[in-house]
């Protein structure tokens, strides 16, 4: 029911197929141009697309990307309070409760739905541009897309927390932005490197690590963050938190 | 009791909206919530219905604390009609019944109830005032519940959309369902209400059956004859203790209030017996905006 009720709201709505085409198209068009660059004299071309190495790379372009399904998700449940329909909702039979669960839904649809291109793009890049591939090579580093899809839903759960938190679209948007860009760099510098990797910002982007970060840590030495795998179950519980705290914000009067 | 409310009150920051209100709403009943904008109905109602948070106090619909199950045996419009602007009146509705659970085959039904059928795929966005507010009439009526919260609910129709809604009031008052209606319109509340509790300023001056609101309020104009003075005929009301509220009227008339155990007869009676004789005796209703007005100075 409550999920029929979400997608009722969302399958009409043109504000959401314009935001999920222009995901897939950015994404796709950035993927396909990206062959033709040039790097010390030589073209990029296929090998960018080889597989298995293309996941993770997509991956890390993809990270990029999820600033336009946040805004989406913040567009989503921001105009819930503007039509004041959380408030009808409520007066309907909802619970406060309900109301979260049908938006973590709608994130965790969405994250699927980010899933689900990156693998396409990736499939379709790799299979049509890059090399023949080896026996089991296609699929090898799956992974990487899978923590990407866990990274998603984490900028998803922090974009989701300032919707309830502001309850303003410009505002939320905003301060979404800000965080990422602004806020937590600023306040990284302060803290020393223990800390400095714990930051939601900094925590998520260690997912979808950049290419080549190991050749990059021999020049520039460690970055500093966690290795996927140690970032993915403090992935999970900055992700629950966020829901939680939605949850408590939400509690305030509608 | 289809609703209790104990001792409610609301804060928001140093502003106290809602002061040591107790209501109760019998079954049954066409309940007017009456008072100005801004005594605290809207509050009242949002507090009762979990989507403000009272301060203080407790809510009990059928006689337990609100849940969803006690919900979904209201419909209520509060305040604004509530909806996507992007969908239609149809697609609006598929929603609402989802969240009441609802059967959705009852769309067409409300819909219909509202006159709004011919425009059911319009988009709700190019709705005017009034039929924003009929939607919402038919979104209530949605889940066939037993008792009706309607906040303002003739905001922004015509007068023939007004005499709609109250024909709609009194039709569903005669199915037994109970009915809670706010309002600032003390004429929509006098025509259609059973009860009434008057709000000011976030507390509660009077509330109770209609009748019993009005009839303490009526009034007897007295008016003396040729060989009585306006000043014998005050003395001689001065001397009955069940009169009071004596006030000079126009032509020289004079009207007062009785308990409400003395009938015009027996002040009649009363003052021939003092020798007073009055050239007409006559009993005012008073309206339920004079009372409120006398409640509320």
């Amino acid at each position: 029911m409550l999920f029929r009720a979400e997608l009722r709201k969302l399958l009409p709505y043109r504000t959401v197929w314009i935001l999920l085409v222009l995901y897939a198209v950015l994404l796709a068009g950035f993927v396909g141009m990206s062959g033709g660059a040039v790097i010390n004299g030589k073209p990029m071309g296929s090998s960018l697309y080889a597989f298995p190495g293309v996941w993770s790379r997509l991956a890390y372009v993809a990270s990029y990307f999820n600033l336009l399904l946040g805004i989406l998700l913040i567009i989503l449940i921001t105009d819930e309070f503007q039509f004041r329909t959380f408030r009808q909702q409520v007066l309907d039979g909802l619970s406060r409760a309900e109301l979260i669960q049908g938006k973590l839904g709608i994130a965790a649809g969405l994250a699927v739905y980010a899933t689900l291109v990156v693998l396409g793009i990736g499939l379709f890049f790799g299979l049509t541009r890059g090399p023949e591939a080896a026996p089991g090579a296609v699929t090898a580093e799956l992974g990487a897309v899978a923590l990407y899809a866990v990274q998603a839903l984490g900028y998803l759960s922090l974009a989701a927390l300032l919707a309830f938190a502001l309850r303003k679209s410009g505002l939320a948007i905003l301060a979404f932005m800000l965080y990422g860009w602004v806020a937590e760099p600023l306040v990284r510098s302060q803290v020393p490197d223990s800390l400095d990797r714990f930051f939601p910002g900094k925590l998520l982007s260690a997912l979808t690590p950049t290419p080549g970060q190991e050749l990059l840590d021999t020049v520039t030495g460690p970055s500093g963050a966690l290795l996927p795998t140690q970032a993915l179950p403090v992935a999970l519980a900055y992700v629950a938190f966020f829901w939680l705290l939605s949850y408590l914000l939400l509690r305030r009067d509608l | 009791m289809v609703l209790e409310l104990d001792h409610l009150s609301k804060r928001y920051g140093g502003t106290e909206a809602l002061r040591d209100l107790t209501l109760h709403v019998p079954a049954g009943s066409v309940y007017g919530l009456l008072g100005p904008n801004g005594s605290g109905k809207t509050t009242t109602l949002g507090i009762a219905l979990g989507v403000l948070n009272p301060s203080g106090g407790t809510v009990r619909w059928f006689g337990q604390a609100l849940s969803a199950g006690s919900k979904r045996r209201v419909g209520a419009l509060l305040e604004t009609p509530n909806f996507y602007p992007y969908l239609s009146a149809r697609q609006n509705l598929q929603v609402a019944a989802e969240v009441k659970r609802a059967d959705a085959r009852r769309i067409d039904e409300v819909l219909e109830t509202v006159g709004l059928l011919g425009r059911q795929h319009d988009a709700f966005q190019s709705f005017s005032l009034g039929m924003k507010q009929r939607l919402a009439l038919a979104s209530t009526l949605l889940g066939q519940p037993e008792v009706l919260v309607l906040d303002e609910p003739t905001n922004g129709l015509d007068p023939q959309g007004i005499a709609e809604v109250r024909t709609l009031v009194q039709r569903l008052a005669a199915e037994g369902k109970t009915i809670i209606l706010a309002s600032h319109l003390l004429d929509e509340i006098e025509k259609v209400c059973t009860h009434v509790a008057v709000l000011q300023r976030g507390q509660l001056r009077a509330a109770g059956p209609v009748r019993d609101i009005l009839t303490s309020a009526d009034r007897v104009v007295l008016r003396p004859g040729p060989a009585t003075t306006p000043a014998a005929l005050t003395q001689a009301l001065a001397r009955l203790p069940w009169v009071s509220d004596v006030q000079a009227e126009a032509d020289g008339c004079l009207s007062a209030v009785l308990t409400s155990e003395q009938h015009p007869a027996a002040l009649n009676e009363a003052l021939f017996s003092q020798g007073i004789i009055l050239a007409g005796l006559e009993l005012r209703h008073r309206s339920l905006e004079t009372q409120f007005l006398a409640l509320t100075s």
